[in-house]
Order: C-alpha cells, then structure tokens, then sequence
C-alpha cells in the first residue's frame, strides 16, 4: 500500500447533498455516521458540509430543477480522486416523485441523480437502512484508495 | 492617543447563505443584514424543495393517496399519514376501533420521542458540543428499534390505513413487554442526559437569552407547537384532539422564549409522551384493529388538524369516485419560519444559525404552494 492511499484511507471525508428527498435518508445518513450504534467514524469515515474538503459525495433526494446547478457545482468542486453514492429510492429512480400519475413526468424533478452527475455506488432502500449506507461506502473506496 | 478619533464606521453587510451550505444541513436560502456583527434583519426563502406531492396526490385512490403523505417528510412521516386517513375518517364517517386509536397515539407519541431527540441532538451539534449529540443520537436508537419493531421499517412505517392500523402493527405480548423496557431505558437515559445538560455551565451560558421571542410576538407571527409553547402560550392541539381524551398529561410550556427554553421545552415534552405511552400500553383495549366495513362515497372537502411533533398539522382533501380532490397540506415548520426570521434579530451573526435550529426547522416538508392571506 503506497503512502497515499495509506494516509486517504485514514481520513474519508464524507459529503452529504440533499436535494429534495424527504429527510428520512440524510437522517439516516447522518445517523450512520454520528450514532455510537453504527458509528462509521471508528473506520474513520468522517462527515463534513464542505466540498473542497470532501472524498465522497452522498446525494439523497430526486434531484429538484433548483438543485440540478447546485449539485453539479458541488461535484466539480469535490478534488480528485472523489466517488459519488447515489442513497435511497428517490437517488436512484426518482422515487415516488418522479412521475405524477402513471408515466407522466413531474415538472420539480430534473431526474434521477445519474442523469445529473456520475453515480459510482448505488444504495437502495426507502429509506435506507444504515448498515446498507456503510456498505456502499465502503464498496466506493477503493476508487478513491487505488487512485493515483 | 488623545488626537486620535474613535472609529464610529458602521460596517453595513449582506451576509447570504445556501442554498447549500456548509453551515445549514437542508437547502434553504438565508439573507441575513448584518451592522458590526449585529443581525439587523433576516430574510428566509424556501422553494428549492418543491416536489408538488399535492399534484402527485390529485387523482389517485384514497388509499395510494394516503401512503404518498407519508413520503412528504421523513422526520414525522407517521403523524402524516394519520392525519390524511382521519380526513378520509371524518369525511366517510368511519368509526375507528378503540385498540386502533390506541396503537395510532402509541406509534405518533414514538415519533414525537424520535424527533424531539433529534432535534436536541441537531441543537447539540449547533451549539458545537459533539458528545451531547452522539450520546442523544445512541438514546434515539431504542426508539428506532421500537419503531422498527412495530412498522417494520425505520423511517416510513406506514401503520395508519382508512379505518384503523395496518395488521403488521399489531401489539402482542411479547412486542409490549419491549416497548415497557424501551420506556425504562429511555427515561433512564433522558433523565441522565437531562440532569447533565441543565448543569453545564458552558451549555448553559451559550443558550440563555439567546434569540429571544416575546409570547405576544410568537402569537403575532403564527408559530404553532413547543416553539410556541416554549415561549409561554398553554396552546397543544392534543387536548382538543379525542384520541388523546383517556390519557393524563401535562402541556409543558416555559417561560423565556430563548434557545434555553425551547431545548428544555422538547426535554420535558419527551417525558410526557413516555407518560402517555405508559398509560396506553397499560390500558390497551381488546378488539379489531381495522373496521372495514365503510363505504365510499363523494365528500366535500374535509379538514383535519393534528398535532404534529413540530406544530399545527392540516390535511384537507374531497372524495371523488374514490380519488382524491383538490388535496391542502400545510406543515408545522411553515408556520415557524417567521418565528426563524425574528429570533435572529438583534443577535450576534455567529447565534443566527442556533436561532433558527432552535424553532425545530424541516425544510423538505416545509416546501409547500402555499397563500398568505392577511387580514
């Protein structure tokens, strides 16, 4: 293991975006991160509100059309190496807002988060459940771990 | 040093914040005037959520309708879908089962449980003091697990249905006998947590007299729920309400209105909803928890308002062939934006973001369309 990704391994700096969901996800999230139950930070995975400051980019909610920019500047402004994790039913599909009645589009919705920015880890669940939210970071570090 | 004139520039700024900043966890936009420091004025806008779930909502079935309520926020989904089903209750004239109400007013006092402890726990992260907040964040974990027990999912249960509580939300034995011992540990734990915060001589000097409002203003400004009460104002909608008739408790209020007063308010609400939670797992009824035998028919629309762990809850909607019509819903936290805006008034800038916390904000379900009509 090269020093590099010895020392990233050892300070994951976790962002979380809302944009739009219902707040039962980024509870969740933050739940996940800061309740001594769950408790990611002992594999020092930390939260922070920053962008420049963070590794991975947790995005909850369907994506609303005033989100759409925001997001898409926060992604540019994470530094590389970054991997993004889609969370919950609404990230990945839309959710029940997507379409209003039937297949008929919602105007709010600008779209899953895929179609917005490159989605590297993808966590299902409504809402999702902190032990899945672990796992799908942990699936998305080695992105960050073997990068150069 | 007697020639040298003080310096008496006041430094006019706008300070703006969000829609996503590193400051507030949820999207919503913040103006604040500042002169040296001082917050001269406040401005909040919220939009940027909008998903229009009364769109979604117009057309479909009373029964999908319902469950999609409950997708408008995930802090207190339950007392969503609660509240939409005694719409469609009073409306068709459902009489509901006693047992029914009684699991209904267990499973909205858990969840008044879950979100006052967050909000402490959020309060806590505001005011910088990391271990208050990860210990609140382990103590809401048993209702969690409550929850999880009952509705079989942690965040969105979906145990209220027209005319009673889903099957799966039946309490057994052996699901009482938890939540007896989930009430002990709990108390146990707030007790604990309680005794620790009040007595914090730097928790304490940070909070008091902090984003003060006055009983006359909150009343003037339409807050609703504990930011309400925190300031004085005996008005909880849960006396008003005839599922909360066989219970005892008391309406907590206090007096200061300040950051101190709304913490300890949400402190006390706590025990009052392990009372009422005590109580009716004592003297839960026997009988059916669905009463299906209603028929559908049109209606007018129909109000309900319901006491939601935040303020006033309000759900309208008509019935038409079985669908949905012309459906309202207005949130608590709506209401107790301006309460947000006022409070940061007068105080240092590094206060404003503790002063809006403290008025308990959730600005996922606080996106509605909604008309302001002055009179």
């Amino acid at each position: 293991m090269s020093l590099k990704s010895y020392s990233r391994g050892r300070a994951i700096h976790v962002m979380l975006v809302y944009t739009g969901g219902c707040n039962g996800c980024d509870i969740e999230i933050v739940n996940c991160i800061l309740s001594p139950k769950f408790d990611a930070e002992q594999y020092k995975v930390f939260l922070t509100w920053n962008p420049r400051e963070a590794d991975v980019l947790v995005v909850t909610g369907p994506v609303t059309k005033h989100n759409e920019q925001p997001l898409r500047e926060i992604y540019k402004a994470i530094p590389e190496p970054k991997a993004v994790v889609a969370a919950g039913a609404c990230a990945l599909m839309g959710g029940v807002y997507k379409n209003c009645y039937g297949d008929i589009p919602s105007e709010e919705i600008a779209g899953p988060v895929d179609q917005i920015i490159p989605v590297d880890a993808k966590v299902p669940g409504c809402a999702v459940r902190p032990q899945d939210i672990v796992a799908g970071l942990v699936s998305a570090l080695p992105l960050l771990l073997n990068a150069d | 040093m007697d020639d040298k004139k003080e310096n008496r520039t006041v430094i006019e700024a706008e300070v703006p914040m969000g829609t996503v900043h590193p400051g507030a966890l949820e999207p919503y936009r913040l103006r604040l005037f500042v002169e040296d420091e001082i917050v001269r004025d406040a401005e909040m806008t919220v939009g940027v959520n909008h998903r229009g779930v009364e769109r979604i909502m117009e057309g479909l079935p009373v029964e999908k309708a319902n469950s999609l309520t409950e997708k408008i926020c995930g802090i207190c989904s339950n007392i969503h879908i609660w509240n939409s089903c005694r719409v469609g209750e009073i409306a068709l004239g459902i009489e509901v089962p006693e047992r029914a109400v009684y699991i209904r007013v267990i499973m909205g006092e858990l969840e008044r449980l879950h979100s006052h402890i967050l909000y402490l726990a959020h309060g806590c992260e505001v005011l910088g003091h990391e271990t208050f907040s990860m210990r609140l964040f382990y103590i809401r974990e048993t209702v969690m697990e409550l929850l999880r027990m009952i509705g079989g999912n942690r965040v969105q249960y979906g145990s209220a249905v027209l005319g009673g509580v889903r099957p799966r939300c039946e309490l057994d034995e052996m699901r009482i006998q938890k939540l007896t011992e989930g009430m002990n540990l709990l108390e146990e734990g707030l007790n604990d947590f309680a005794n620790r915060f009040v007595s914090d001589p730097m928790v304490m000097s940070r909070i008091t007299g902090v984003g003060v409002t006055s009983p006359e203003d909150a009343l003037r400004l339409a807050c609703s729920g504990p930011t309400l009460r925190a300031t004085g104002v005996e008005l909880d909608l849960r006396t008003e309400m005839f599922e909360y008739d066989p219970f005892e408790y008391d309406v907590i209020t206090e007096d200061d209105g300040d950051v101190k007063s709304q913490l300890l308010t949400r402190v006390f609400e706590n025990f009052e909803s392990i009372k009422i939670i005590r109580q009716a797992i004592r003297n839960l009824p026997d009988g059916p928890i669905t009463n299906r035998s209603w028929e559908m028919q049109d209606t007018p629309i129909t109000k309900s308002y319901i006491e939601a762990p935040r303020g006033t809850l309000y759900h309208s909607y008509a019935l038409e062939d079985g669908r949905v019509r012309n459906c309202v819903i207005r949130t608590p936290s709506m209401a107790n934006i301006g309460a947000m805006q006022y409070s940061a008034i007068g105080h240092h800038i590094t206060d404003a973001q503790l002063c809006i916390v403290q008025c308990d904000p959730c600005f996922t379900c606080t996106d509605r369309a909604i008309q302001i009509i002055k009179r």
